[in-house]
């Protein structure tokens, strides 16, 4: 079993954590003046380390279902090795003799999730958006907050649901009063994609101000570690770029035009 | 270089420039007002309803890469839900969220609360439960048939306060902390969906601001009854909780500044831009 304080450093490797944490933000955001060999390093490391805590804890996790988490197996409970077989034959995608039985289990997962989110987003994402839309109130108060004109909000929304949905009806042509909706469609869906766009910048703000966070103000025994680090880290990414610098630019490899031999061999 | 030419302008002097006005407000504080938004007043308003001894489901469903933004919101809420007297059970559906999750509690509940008296009865910490959408749903139809043990591997069947509930029916409200799938929509479909509805399983979600325009048809429809909307919700929620217990601190009004800073530097490179795009359109240059 994975030990329950898996990936939490003994309080002795702080500092070392610390200089690490400065050293690999930098290194990544490095990225953002050209890619390096630092942000590339950095990068990997963070998707080789997630690539395999997941294993890890899905591993564990699914064995502890039925092995020695509950004892199910040993107790007769058969049935739980099927589960297990079935996930065991994701191997056979490693042989070519057998690769057609790593379907099966493919097929199985693609059935049950189908299945799954037919029942489900039909109920919530379709009839109950549907319901909602139905019922908003024309008379009272308005669904918007701070929205100065209560009932106009609901129409606005009914005229937005009615156009977006006309934008993607592809049975008649998008002309006249159909080509007008569709116009009107295509700027609530435009204010749509802004407001995403508006969350996604919010977002990415909030990780960078995280990071900014981390580095001025996470210190080691109130030592404000980053102040003596980020110019050393700073200076590590400009002596890698020198260097990438200064070495000979590969020629771009120029694609043949005639066939190789091997290829000629084999036809 | 006339504005028409603002295209050409290298990026990286934009970069340079974030990164100058954004360190302002983290090493000397705005102290900016913080309007709380009715999306926070959600969230808060359905913990303060519960009754104490009320159970609170609070999954953490999110990565590292998520943490500056959803780990304050699981904090706060958890903070809230012990002050409150609410059985808090809690648990990931992502492999990620495990380790963040039992970190998250260890703060709040203290180090070692997998060893306290009020382990197993006032909180539970189930770590990570497979399966994504069917683990989800197995919880919700039977959360004993979930996982086998516990994050720290006590069988589910020794905690009592797993044997309080039966199905998700039993759950007086589900805390949702979540960065993408399985998230809130996840809950909605096959949880809240399969036991009686928003009324049954009353849903707030914390979640990352680039996920939220997603989720407001759900909150529109009262699927979703408050929602924490990235650092900005963090920040709102923690100054309600630190304005109703001083004890808790208040950490993100830094942030929140930055990100105020950040907003208006982008608002204003937006209208730069665009006044540039207009410029050249239609002073005869090309778009």
């Amino acid at each position: 079993m994975i030990p329950p304080n898996i990936g939490q450093l003994p309080p002795e490797l702080d500092l070392f954590a610390a200089i690490f944490g400065v050293f690999a933000t930098i290194f990544i955001y490095s990225f953002l003046w050209k890619e390096n060999p630092l942000s590339r390093a950095v990068e990997h490391l963070f998707v080789g380390l997630a690539a395999v805590f997941t294993l890890g804890f899905m591993y564990d996790a699914a064995l502890s279902q039925a092995v020695w988490g509950t004892d199910r197996l040993a107790q007769g409970n058969l049935i739980w090795l099927i589960p297990i077989l079935l996930s065991l034959m994701y191997f056979f995608f490693f042989t070519k003799k057998y690769f057609f039985l790593y379907r099966y289990p493919v097929s199985i997962v693609a059935g049950i999730m189908a299945g799954m989110m037919i029942c489900g987003m039909i109920q919530s994402n379709f009839l109950v958006q549907i319901q909602s839309t139905v019922q908003l109130p024309l008379v009272g108060d308005g669904v918007w907050e701070g929205w100065p004109m209560p009932g106009l909000d609901s129409i606005i929304i009914i005229i937005g649901v009615i156009t977006a949905l006309s934008f993607f009806f592809f049975t008649w042509e998008h002309k006249g009063a159909l080509g007008i909706s569709t116009k009107i469609g295509r700027y609530f869906l435009m204010a749509t994609f802004g407001a995403a766009y508006g969350g996604t910048v919010m977002a990415r703000m909030s990780l960078f101000i995280g990071r900014l966070r981390f580095l001025y103000q996470e210190g080691y025994e109130d030592w404000f570690l980053a102040w003596y680090l980020i110019p050393v880290a700073i200076l590590c990414v400009v002596a890698i770029m020198l260097w990438q610098r200064s070495r000979p630019t590969p020629e771009p490899s120029v694609p043949s035009k005639t066939p190789s031999k091997k290829r000629e061999s084999k036809g | 270089m006339s504005i028409s030419k603002v295209a050409d302008f290298d990026r990286r002097y934009i970069y340079i420039v974030l990164f100058l006005l954004v360190s302002i407000p983290i090493l000397s504080p705005l102290n900016l007002p913080i309007p709380i938004s009715s999306h926070t007043e959600g969230v808060w308003d359905a913990t303060l309803n519960l009754d104490p001894g009320s159970i609170v489901v609070s999954s953490f469903d999110f990565g590292p890469s998520t943490i500056p933004e959803n780990r304050p919101q699981a904090k706060a809420h958890l903070f809230l839900c012990r002050e409150l007297g609410m059985k808090v059970i809690a648990m990931a559906f992502w492999a990620a969220g495990g380790p963040i999750g039992d970190d998250v509690l260890s703060e709040v509940y203290g180090e070692d609360f997998e060893s306290s008296a009020e382990y197993g009865t006032e909180v539970i910490y189930l770590g990570y439960v497979p399966g994504n959408e069917v683990g989800m749903q197995t919880f919700g139809d039977s959360p004993l048939d979930a996982k086998g043990t516990d994050h720290y591997g006590t069988s589910l069947s020794e905690l009592p306060l797993m044997l309080e509930i039966e199905n998700a029916a039993d759950i007086d409200l589900w805390a949702e902390w979540t960065s993408g799938t399985p998230g809130e929509q996840q809950v909605i479909q096959f949880v809240q969906g399969r036991h009686g509805g928003p009324s049954a399983v009353p849903l707030v979600v914390g979640s990352t601001a680039v996920s939220v325009p997603g989720m407001m048809p759900f909150y529109a429809a009262g699927q979703i009854i408050g929602i924490l909307n990235g650092l900005a919700g963090a920040g709102e929620f923690e100054y309600l909780v630190n304005r109703d217990y001083p004890d808790y601190p208040y950490e993100q009004g830094p942030g929140l500044d930055a990100q105020s800073v950040a907003h208006v530097l982008v608002i204003l490179f937006v209208v730069i831009g665009n006044i540039g795009w207009a410029i050249s359109k239609y002073g005869g240059g090309k778009s």
